[in-house]
C-alpha cells in the first residue's frame, strides 16, 4: 500500500549512472561475474579493472562455505588476503567450527573431537566463546544431532551467514566497501522511516516494509 | 506332599534336627506344587523366612529333649503350609488356610492347640512375630516401617552386627533383596548390574526412574574420564545417557567436560585422587533422595522423628522460660509456673518522685530508670542478680519520660520532657552532649543502629537525626507526628516506626521509600518492638494490647488484656525466652504477664503501691523483671530461691554460689 502520494515522487529525478552504479555493485559484492561483465558491455560503463581480480577467488570461497568445504575456504583465504583471519578471530573461530560441526554430522566422533581439542579449545578465552564452544561440544551428546536443541549449528542458514560474513570481511580488507550499494540503501530507508514513525507517531508514515513496497 | 514329611519324620527320631539342605528340599516341594510362574522372589524368601522359625521351633524342642509327636509335627507342618499359602508378604495377618488338597495333613487343627506342647512363651512370641500390623497404643504406627526404621538408625550408629540380627529377628529386612543387590551394584561399581536392579524395583513414577538411571550413568561416564577412557565416556553419553531425554543442561555440561576435563571436574563426584568409593557412596545418598522412601529409608528418619516431637514439646511448654535447653528423652518436657520471675527480689528505692521508665541495657548488664524527680539512674547488675546503683544522672530540668541505650550500652539519651536531650557516658556517668533546639522541645529519643547516630521527636511534630557531634543531619516534618510519640528503629537500620496519627502507626522504609500504616481503633499510647524487628506490640487506650507483624503487609496476630489503664501511659514489652511472654505495667499496681502465642493470662504480680508506668525484662536472663512506678520504687522480680538452686551452675553466667553438682548433689547455701 502505497503511504505517500506517487506523484510525490515525480518530482525527484534519479541520475541513471547512480542507478547503473548501484546494480554493478551488487553483482560484484555477490560475485557474479559473468553477468558484470555483459551489463558493463551492455550499459557502457567503464570500470576499474580491480573488481574482477579476486572476484573468482571470492566466489570459489564464497561456496566453499556454503557447501561446508571450510579447510578449502580457510585455505583460499589464507592465499587471497593473509593475516585475515588473524584479525577476525570471531569469524576464524565460527569457522572453524563449522568444520566441527560437519566432521560430528559425519559421525566421526573422535576425530571431531581431536580437532576440537587442538583447535577449538585455545579461543574458549571470552565468555562468548566459552558458550559458543559448549554448544558445539554438546553435539557430541546426541546421536542424532539434528534433533537436538543446537540443531541450528548444522543448519544452511548458518552456513549462509557465515559466507556472508567472511565475504564481507574479504572485501573489506581490499579497501572496498563492506555492503553492496543497495542493501544500504534499502537500509537507510527502513531506518530513516522507523525514527519518523517513533517521532510523529500516528501522523508520520508507517515503517518500511520491502515487502509492500515491491508489490505495490 | 508325603515325601517331604517322611524325610521330616526320618530326620528327627535320630536326634538330628532339620538341617538348611533339609529346607532346601522342603521348598523344592512347595514349590514344584505351585503352578508354574507363580512364585516371586519375595515368596521364596517368605518361605525361607518361615522355615527358619519351625528350624528355630525343632532346635528348640530337639535342645530341652522334648519329644514331638506326630500332632506337633502337623502343626508345625501346618504353619509352614498355611503361612506359605498366602501371596501377601509377611507383613500382612498371615491367615491360617486349610491344608492344599493332595497333601497328607486331612484333619484342620487350630494353631494354638498344636503348639501347646511346646514352651506356649516362646510359641506366642513366634506366632505373633508379624501377625500384627501396628504397634503403640493408638495403633497409627506401622510395626515394618517402625522396625525398619530402628534397623536404619541401628546401622547409622554403626552397630552393623544389631543391625543384622534384627534383620534376621524380626523378619523384616531393612532393604528387600534387589534394594540390597541394587546398593551392592552400585558400590561395586557394576553399572549396567544396577540398572537393571533398578528397573525391577517398582518404581511407578517415571521421572523418578529416569532420573535415578542418569545418576547412575552420570557417575559411569566421570568414573570413564577418570580413566581416561574417553571413547567410552562418549559413547555412554550418546548411547544412554542423552537418551533418557531429560537434563539437557547437565547433558551439555558434560560434554563440555568430555573436551576440558580439568576445568569441569568440578562438576562431578569424582574427585580426582578421591577414591572411587567415596563418590559411589555418595551417589547412593543422591539416589536415596531421588527414590521413595519406602525403598531406601533416608538416613537420620529416627532421629528427625525424635527432633520433631521434642519441639513439639518444647512449643507446648507453657512456661517454658529458661536458657538451659537439656531436654530428655525419659519423659515428655514440661516447665513449671516456677520460670517465671514472679517473686520480687529486690526494691530498689532510690527516685524521689514517680518513675516512669526502665530499660536494661542490651547486654543485660545494666538497668536505666528515669523519674519525674528529673534524674536518671544507671543501676549495675551483679553476678548474683543484685542490682547495686551505679551513677545518679543529674541535669535536666524537667521529668524525664524516656531514655535509650546505645547499641554498644557505653551511652545513654535521657530525653527531659519536652526539654533536652543529653547524651550521658556509662562508665563514668558524665554527660557528654546536650542537644538543644531553640523553641522547641524533644519528647522522644532513639539510638540509630550504627551507634553513630540518634534520632528525636520534636514538640512540632517532626523527628530529626542528629551525629554525635550535635549536627542536625535529617529531619522529617509532617502533620503525621504527634505529641506522645514513640519512635523506633529497626535493626538493619532500614525501617522507622513512629505514631502518624492517634490511632496510627506509620511504619517507613527508608530504602525502599515505602510506607506502611497499621490502623487501630482505639488511640494508641506506647509501641515496641519485638527483637527481631518482625512484631510489634502496641498499647492501646481501651486497656488492649495488640500485637502486630510488621514484615510484609502488618496484620494483627493477638490481643492481650485484663491490665488496668485510664488515664497514664502505660508500655509493655516483650520478653523472657525467645521473648515469647509479653509483660505490661497497669494502673492498678500490678505487672501483668501474657503468654505471647496463646494470649493467655500467665499471671500478676503484686507488690507496688502505685500504677506501674513501665516494665522491661532483662534480655540476656530470662528471669529478671524490672518494673516502675508511680510509688518512686522500682522493683526487680525473679524465680523464686528453689528455682535458683536447681539451675545448673554456669547456665547464664549470672550466679556463682550454688546449683546442682555435677553427681547430682545439692550445694547447700548460697555465697555472697
Amino acid at each position: 500500500m502505497m503511504d505517500l502520494d506517487p506523484r510525490v515522487y515525480d518530482n525527484t529525478t534519479v541520475n541513471d549512472n547512480d542507478i547503473r552504479n548501484i546494480v554493478f555493485s551488487y553483482l560484484v559484492h555477490n560475485c557474479f561475474k559473468e553477468t558484470a561483465e555483459s551489463f558493463l558491455t551492455g550499459t557502457g560503463m567503464h570500470q576499474s579493472v580491480d573488481y574482477f581480480i579476486d572476484m573468482d577467488k571470492r566466489k570459489a570461497i564464497f561456496h566453499y562455505v556454503l557447501e561446508g568445504n571450510t579447510i578449502m575456504a580457510i585455505e583460499l583465504t589464507a592465499q587471497l588476503a593473509p593475516n585475515l583471519l588473524e584479525e577476525n578471530q570471531d569469524l576464524h573461530f565460527d569457522l572453524l567450527g563449522l568444520h566441527f560441526v560437519n566432521l560430528v554430522c559425519s559421525r566421526n566422533c573422535t576425530e571431531a573431537l581431536e580437532f576440537a581439542q587442538a583447535k577449538l579449545t585455545p579461543f574458549g578465552i571470552t565468555q562468548k566463546n566459552v558458550e559458543k564452544l559448549e554448544d558445539f561440544m554438546a553435539l557430541l551428546a546426541y546421536e542424532e544431532p539434528e534433533k537436538s536443541p543446537m540443531f541450528h549449528l548444522l543448519g544452511p542458514e548458518r552456513r549462509q551467514s557465515i559466507a556472508d560474513n567472511l565475504n564481507q570481511a574479504i572485501i573489506a580488507n581490499a579497501n572496498f566497501p563492506a555492503y553492496s550499494s543497495m542493501e544500504r540503501l534499502i537500509q537507510q530507508a527502513t531506518v530513516v522511516r522507523q525514527y519518523l514513525h517513533q517521532e510523529l507517531g500516528k501522523d508520520g508514515p508507517p515503517p518500511f516494509s520491502l515487502q509492500a513496497f515491491l508489490k505495490s | 506332599m508325603i515325601s517331604f514329611h517322611k524325610a521330616w519324620q526320618k530326620d528327627l527320631p535320630s536326634g538330628r534336627y532339620p538341617s538348611m539342605r533339609m529346607a532346601f528340599v522342603i521348598l523344592t516341594q512347595i514349590v514344584s506344587a505351585r503352578p508354574p510362574g507363580s512364585i516371586s522372589p519375595d515368596l521364596i524368601a517368605f518361605g525361607l523366612k518361615k522355615l527358619r522359625i519351625c528350624t528355630l521351633v525343632l532346635e528348640k524342642c530337639l535342645l530341652t529333649n522334648h519329644s514331638l509327636s506326630e500332632v506337633d509335627i502337623y502343626g508345625l507342618i501346618e504353619i509352614f503350609m498355611g503361612g506359605a499359602g498366602d501371596e501377601e508378604p509377611p507383613s500382612k495377618r498371615i491367615k491360617s488356610s486349610p491344608p492344599e488338597p493332595g497333601c497328607l495333613v486331612s484333619k484342620s487343627f487350630s494353631l494354638t492347640d498344636n503348639i501347646t506342647p511346646l514352651e506356649s512363651k516362646m510359641a506366642n512370641s513366634l506366632i505373633s512375630n508379624g501377625d500384627e500390623d501396628t504397634i503403640g497404643a493408638k495403633g497409627i504406627i506401622k510395626r515394618s516401617e517402625f522396625i525398619r526404621i530402628i534397623t536404619k538408625a541401628i546401622y547409622s550408629l554403626g552397630y552393623s552386627r544389631s543391625g543384622a540380627v534384627l534383620e534376621e529377628e524380626s523378619g523384616i529386612p531393612l532393604h528387600a533383596s534387589t534394594v540390597d543387590c541394587f546398593r551392592k551394584q552400585v558400590l561395586d561399581g557394576d553399572w549396567d548390574g544396577s540398572l537393571a536392579s533398578l528397573h525391577k524395583i517398582s518404581i511407578f513414577d517415571e521421572e523418578m526412574l529416569k532420573l535415578a538411571c542418569f545418576l547412575i550413568l552420570e557417575q559411569k561416564f566421570f568414573e570413564q574420564l577418570g580413566k581416561e577412557k574417553i571413547s567410552d565416556a562418549i559413547k555412554t553419553l550418546r548411547t544412554e545417557i542423552t537418551p533418557l531425554n531429560i537434563k539437557s543442561n547437565r547433558v551439555r555440561e558434560l560434554s563440555s567436560c568430555i573436551i576440558c576435563p580439568s576445568q569441569h571436574m568440578s562438576l562431578a563426584f569424582v574427585k580426582p585422587g578421591v577414591e572411587n568409593l567415596n563418590s559411589r557412596m555418595k551417589l547412593l545418598d543422591e539416589l536415596q533422595n531421588v527414590l521413595p522412601p519406602t525403598i531406601m529409608i533416608p538416613e537420620g528418619r529416627l532421629e528427625h522423628l525424635v527432633e520433631q516431637a521434642l519441639n513439639v514439646q518444647c512449643e507446648a511448654c507453657y512456661f517454658h522460660n529458661s536458657l538451659d535447653t537439656s531436654l530428655s528423652l525419659y519423659t515428655d518436657h514440661h516447665c513449671g509456673k516456677d520460670q517465671i520471675p514472679c517473686q520480687t527480689m529486690q526494691v530498689l528505692r532510690a527516685h524521689s518522685d514517680e518513675v516512669w521508665f526502665v530499660q536494661f541495657s542490651h547486654n543485660g548488664k545494666f538497668l536505666a530508670s528515669s523519674s519525674r524527680d528529673n534524674s536518671t539512674i544507671i543501676w549495675e547488675v551483679l553476678e548474683d542478680e543484685e542490682l547495686l546503683l551505679k551513677h545518679k544522672l543529674i541535669g535536666h530540668q524537667k521529668p524525664v519520660p524516656m531514655v535509650a541505650w546505645s547499641p554498644d550500652d557505653c551511652q545513654l539519651l535521657t530525653c527531659g520532657l519536652e526539654e533536652v536531650i543529653r547524651r550521658w557516658d556509662v562508665r563514668t556517668g558524665e554527660c557528654l552532649q546536650v542537644c538543644e533546639k531553640i523553641g522547641l522541645g524533644f519528647i522522644s529519643c532513639g539510638w540509630f543502629p550504627d551507634g553513630k547516630r540518634f534520632f528525636s521527636g520534636i514538640t512540632d511534630r517532626s523527628i530529626c537525626l542528629w551525629d554525635l557531634d550535635g549536627k542536625e543531619l535529617e529531619c522529617w516534618k509532617g502533620e503525621r507526628i504527634i505529641k506522645t510519640s514513640d519512635l523506633a528503629i529497626t535493626n538493619d537500620g532500614k525501617r522507622i516506626i513512629s505514631m502518624c496519627r492517634e490511632s496510627a502507626i506509620f511504619l517507613l522504609d527508608t530504602e525502599a521509600k515505602l510506607e506502611k500504616l497499621i490502623e487501630e481503633n482505639q488511640t494508641i499510647t506506647s509501641f515496641s518492638l519485638s527483637r527481631d524487628d518482625e512484631f510489634l506490640l502496641v498499647n492501646l487506650i481501651n486497656q488492649e494490647i495488640h500485637l502486630w507483624k510488621i514484615t510484609g503487609d502488618p496484620k494483627l496476630v493477638a490481643r492481650y488484656e485484663g491490665h488496668k489503664r485510664s488515664r497514664f501511659v502505660i508500655r509493655s514489652c516483650f520478653g523472657g525466652f525467645k521473648q515469647s511472654y509479653i509483660a505490661s505495667g497497669s494502673e492498678d499496681s500490678q505487672v501483668y504477664i501474657w503468654h505471647r502465642d496463646t494470649g493467655n493470662l500467665v499471671t500478676t504480680l503484686p507488690g507496688h503501691a502505685g500504677a506501674v508506668n513501665c516494665v522491661s525484662w532483662n534480655p540476656v536472663n530470662p528471669h529478671m523483671l524490672a518494673s516502675a512506678s508511680d510509688d518512686n520504687s522500682i522493683r526487680v522480680w525473679g524465680v523464686s530461691l528453689l528455682t535458683q538452686r536447681l539451675k545448673s551452675t554456669g547456665s547464664n553466667g549470672v550466679h556463682h554460689c550454688n546449683g546442682v553438682s555435677l553427681n547430682g548433689e545439692l550445694i547447700d547455701s548460697c555465697e555472697p
